[in-house]
This record gives structure tokens, sequence and C-alpha cells, in this order.
């Protein structure tokens, strides 16, 4: 999963958590308030069951203690006791125009709802004496509920799916609103990450975030041209160069060569030579690594001989003339094994010139160099080898994960070559292969190319 | 060594001169100058030179025009010289026709070598002699003096011979003295080539059992060592 999709799931996974958390704080929120509720009415509200405890027969008279007068007092309430036959048997504060004789029709009746407009609460006592108490006109609102067990059953089950329901909606359009947002996002977000990576992509310029696109597709143009530029500049800076240094070369060799000048001037002119060489080399090098960065330089593949190759490179080092401090050997790993492989004859043979002028270039002091070539699994293996001094391990570590080839220019005044390996690995790449850097056994660098063979 | 005629073409007027100063330290004397396309074609019609040694990069008529109109009328030999040493100009100038390719900056030795490469090749009749450490060969009719012994070559051994003297010094590797003999698909010839160096030697080497003039070189191929002083 990448970046882009982590995030989305992220912003799903948040938004869903903060619809859980809005409905678990409502669903508190609405218990606190009813026990709040509870708990504050708690004292007002009356009790007729406790008010007729106070009320107590004895021998042949009703009597009221001083709580139940003080309770209706407090409620501006009346209350009578009616006998089983239904007739008054004790009242108190009663309002004079009420009978004092009630039917068990009116009884049920007014238990129910109201007595006159008056709301009543009704206890049964336990001699079967019925105790019912009158509060004041709109004090009191009483309902009446009945209901069929089905639609009880209904009613709940009912609750519980339109809760769902808008549950789910709710997750619903939430999802479908971030797959909308996610998906005109994804592309400017790959964009922006493509560009980031140096690879500008072109986008679709549609659809309400269609500016945005055009940004990031003008920052792409930007940015090509730029390369482009670059590209260009190496370019034009290593062709005047070139003229330049093709007169200090071609004189230096020639006073080089020069019998009539003393020796020290000879030689002095042959250092001079031997620094243009390199300077020759370098602007080879950056030119070509440049176009191979930014695809400017096509390969021209044809099938080709690995082991006559790699003699070639070997042959044009020696032929050049190689200092005597080194060494330099080829073997075939299976002599007289013919290997094929399809390549840029130019480009692999300046890979190879430019592993064997490493090994060089890094060991003053001379050593030997040996190029073995050979197959193993079906791959056009070449190895150059030397018993220098070899890399330091990190820095092998980074060559081998082939980021920052070039800093070994960096990490060693000495090295002033450090351009040769970057582009030695943007040829291997460019043909599918692979190269490896390790430790030679007892000490020195071996590099190992691995190439797709035919 | 015979003295050829060799019209060199560049707008650099300093890289002219030292052309000059390269091809005269060699022993040329022959040698006309020309800074611009058009001087380089009336001078080729006019001097009718031996070898072109030709700029790409000129501002009036670049080195391409100038080898096309050439290649109209001439087959002269013509070596390329380019400042932005790319794949494409190499290709285009050698689809054009010209012999050879060089990218500055260059070593003179290089140049000369190639030059001479080129020159060889295109006036294969001229007299030339070449002296060996144990004998002399005759390139003009393939024939080996050797201790007063005249011996002559087979035509395989001759074409090995003209290989390894073109490139005198250098090794010249199994690949390349392969294709000479067997052209284009050489591999499996090997052997064959051991033979015929081993014939060469037989005729070139006053102890065949220990070369000093056609060395082995081992694993890459043979050199060809001339005797000390000649050319």
């Amino acid at each position: 999963m990448n970046t882009i999709q982590r995030f989305f799931r992220r912003y799903i996974f948040s938004t869903v958590g903060i619809v859980l958390l809005f409905l678990f704080v409502n669903i508190a929120l609405i218990f606190t308030i009813l026990v709040v509720g509870s708990m504050s009415n708690s004292d007002v509200v009356f009790s007729v069951r406790q008010f007729s405890d106070h009320i107590t027969k004895q021998g042949g008279d009703w009597t009221a203690d001083d709580t139940a007068l003080s309770m209706l007092q407090e409620k501006s309430a009346w209350a009578m006791v009616l006998s089983e036959n239904g007739d008054v048997v004790w009242q108190q504060d009663m309002p004079k125009h009420l009978p004092k004789s009630y039917t068990s029709t009116e009884i049920a009746s007014f238990s129910r709802w109201y007595l006159d407009g008056y709301p009543v609460k009704v206890w049964t006592r336990a001699d079967g004496c019925l105790t019912v108490v009158g509060f004041q006109p709109r004090t009191l609102v009483k309902f009446y509920y009945a209901l069929e067990w089905p639609y009880i059953g209904m009613l709940f089950t009912g609750g519980i799916a339109v809760f769902l329901i808008n549950l789910f909606l709710i997750l619903f359009l939430l999802l479908r609103n971030t797959r909308k947002v996610e998906k005109a996002m994804t592309p400017i977000l790959q964009g922006i990450q493509d560009l980031s990576h140096g690879r500008p992509n072109r986008l679709q310029e549609q659809g309400e975030l269609a500016e945005i696109n055009a940004g990031l597709n003008r920052a792409a143009d930007y940015m090509r041209k730029k390369d482009n530029t670059r590209a260009e500049w190496i370019r034009g800076v290593s062709h005047d160069i070139r003229t330049p240094l093709s007169m200090v070369l071609g004189y230096a060799s020639e006073l080089e060569d020069n019998h009539v000048l003393p020796t020290e001037a000879r030689k002095q002119a042959g250092i001079i030579r031997r620094e243009s060489e390199k300077m020759k080399r370098l602007i080879d090098d950056l030119n070509l690594t440049t176009k191979l960065e930014y695809a400017l330089q096509p390969l021209h593949p044809k099938t080709l001989d690995w082991v006559e190759l790699c003699r070639q490179a070997v042959s044009e080092v020696l032929n050049n003339g190689l200092d005597s401090r080194y060494t330099l050997t080829f073997t075939e790993m299976q002599p007289g094994r013919p290997l094929r492989l399809v390549g840029d004859d130019g480009l692999l043979l300046r890979m190879l010139d430019n592993l064997i002028r490493n090994s060089i270039t890094h060991n003053p002091q001379g050593c030997t160099i040996t190029v073995s070539v050979g197959e193993t699994d079906g791959r056009c293996l070449c190895t150059v080898s030397d018993d220098g001094v070899g890399i330091p391990a990190p820095l092998l570590k980074s060559l081998n994960l082939g980021n920052n080839i070039s800093s070994t220019q960096e990490s060693n005044e000495k090295t002033e070559h450090g351009l040769g390996l970057k582009l030695a690995a943007q040829i291997v790449t460019a043909h599918q292969g692979t190269i490896r850097f390790a430790d030679n056994t007892p000490h020195g660098l071996k590099v190992s190319v691995y190439l797709p063979g035919k | 060594m015979t003295d050829y005629k060799i019209l060199l073409v560049d707008d650099d007027q300093g890289l002219l001169e030292m052309l000059v100063s390269i091809f005269r330290r060699a022993g040329y004397t022959h040698l006309l100058t020309a800074s611009t396309g058009e001087d380089a074609l009336r001078i080729r019609e006019k001097e009718q030179p031996d070898m072109i040694v030709l700029d790409v990069m000129m501002p009036d008529m670049d080195g391409f025009a100038v080898l096309r109109a050439i290649r109209r009328t001439s087959r002269v030999p013509v070596l390329m010289l380019t400042a932005r040493g790319e794949a494409e100009d190499r290709i285009e100038g050698l689809e054009i026709g010209a012999d050879d390719y060089l990218a500055k900056p260059f070593l003179p030795k290089e140049l000369l070598l190639r030059v001479n490469a080129i020159l060889s090749r295109a006036y294969p009749n001229r007299e030339e002699m070449v002296e060996l450490s144990g004998s002399t060969v005759d390139l003009a009719s393939a024939m080996v003096w050797k201790n007063g012994e005249q011996l002559s070559l087979t035509a395989k051994e001759f074409q090995l011979f003209e290989k390894l003297y073109q490139n005198a010094g250098r090794i010249v590797t199994t690949g390349i003295l392969c294709e000479t003999i067997c052209g284009e698909f050489w591999q499996g010839y090997e052997s064959t080539l051991s033979t015929h160096i081993r014939h060469l030697r037989e005729k070139i080497e006053e102890n065949p059992s220990r070369p000093v003039s056609l060395l082995t070189v081992k694993g890459l191929g043979y050199r060809l060592n001339l005797k000390e002083g000649s050319r």
C-alpha cells in the first residue's frame, strides 16, 4: 500500500471514529440528563402511598397526622378517603361542589384521568379503602398508555433499525465522499510523488481540480526543460573544451616526443599530456553520464561476442600504454566457450575501460589487475579485480545500493574519477544487467558485471 | 615511407597549425590546409590529395556536407574529426562514407596511427617493404626475404600480416584476426587462426619456436613488432 492509499485509509478510519465518538457522547449525555432530571424531581414528587400511610382509622374516626397535612399544604392539594362502596369517609380541603359519593364507574374514570378538572392520584389502602389526592388544575399532566405487545416489539426493533440505518447511511455517504476525493486527489498526489522522484508525468487537465493538474504539468515541463538545459549546457561546455584541449594534448605530446628538448622538459610535457588525457576522459564521461541519466543516448544494440569484447577492452588499455607499476591480465573462465549477448559495443567497451581505469586510478602505488570473462547461470559475467587498496566497507555498501556513486569523489581527494564507476553502473543498467562491488581476497576491489546472455 | 599528399580541414586556425606540425614531424611534407568547406572542396578539386582530414563542425558548411560533396565524385580516404564525440555523429559520418572517425581531443599518436592505417588500406599497391628483425616483407608482392631466401605468403597469411602491420606495436585481438581471414562469422575459427600464425612465423621469424616479431599476447591476441628504428 503506498502513502496515498494509506493516507485515505487513515482518513476514513478517523472519520468513522469521530462518528462513533459523537454517538457515544450523545447517548451518555441523554442518560445523564435523564438521571439528573429524575434526581432533581424526587424531592418534590408527591407520593400518595406515603401520604396514605399518615392517615389512620382509630375506632370509627379517620385522622391525618401533621405530616399528611403539611404534605397537602405544600402542594395546595386536597384529599379524601373513599370507602369500599364509594362514600367519602374522610376529607381534607375538598372543594365543596364535589360529590360525597362516587360510583365505581366514576372512580374508574377519575383514577385514570381527572376529577372535575382536578388531576388526582389514588392509592388502594390495605384496609380496602381508596385514598384520593386532588391537585390544583394545571399542576400535573396525566397520560394513559396502553400498547399491544407486538407493537412494543415492533417499536423496539424499529427503533434499533432506524438507528442502524442512520448509522450506515452516514458511513456510506462518508465513504462515498472520501472515495470521490481520493479519486480526484490520487493522480495529483501521484504526480507530486513522481515529480519528487524526477519522473515528470503529464496529468489530465479536466474536472474540478484541473487547475492543480495544470500547475503540476507546468512544474513537470519546467523540470524537463531544466534537465534538458543542463544536458545541453554540459554538452556545450564539453564541446567548447574539446578543441582547446586537443591543442594542449597535441602540443604536449609533440614536446614529449621531441628528442631535441632536455629530458626534464620532456618529462614535464608528459605530465601535461597525461593530465590532459584525464580531462579528456572526464569530459567524455560527463557527457555520456548526462545523456544516460536523461535517456538522451539511444543504445545501438547488436549481437556481440562477449569474450572478444573483453579482449578488445583489455587490449585497448595495454595498447594505450600501461605504466610498468601495473600488470593487466586476461583470463577466460571457460576457455573456448563462445558467449553471445546483445548490446551496444561502444558503451560496453567504455564500461570495461572505466572499471580497469578505476583500479589504476585508485592504486597509484601499482597493482595487478585481472579481467576474467565467463558464463554463470546463463548470464555473461566479467569480473575486474585488483590486489590494491580496495574500498572501505561503507562505501562498498553504498556502491552496491547504487546510490550516490559519484560521492566517491568527495570521500577521498585522491579519487579523481568517481564518475567512471557511476557511468559503468549506468551502462550496465541500460543493458538490463547488474553490477556488484566486493572486496577482493586478500585485499583489493572486485567488480562483477552480469549481463543477460543471448 | 611513402609521402602522401594530405589535405587538413578545420575552421580553427590554431588546431590547423597543430595538425600541420604533427604531420610534418611524422615525415609528411605535402600538406595542404583549408579553413572552410568551400576552400576544402576547391583545393581537393585542384590538388587531388591522397587523403583528407576533415573537421565536422564548421561554420559555413559542415563536415558532413563537405564529405557528401566529395563522395559524389571521389573515393579519396577521409578521416573525420569531431568535437562532439557522439555515437550519432560517428554513425552518420561512416554512413556517408568516412573511412574513420576520431573524437577531439585526440593524441597525435592516435591520429597518425589511424591515418597510416587508412592509407595502407587505401593504397595497398604502393611499394612498401616492412623491416622485421629476422626478415623483410614486401607488401606489394607478398614475398618474404629471410637470410637471402625468398618465400611467398599465402593469401590468408598475407591478410593476417597486413592487419598486424597496420596495427604494428599494438595488440590485435583474436576476434579481429579471425574476422580478417574468415569474415563476420568467425567464431570457432580460433584454431585455424593459430595454424596460420604458426605458418606465418615459420616464414618471417628466424626462430619460429621463439618468436621476436610476431608475439602472442596471452588470452588476448597477437602483436607485430617492427625492427627497431623502422617507421
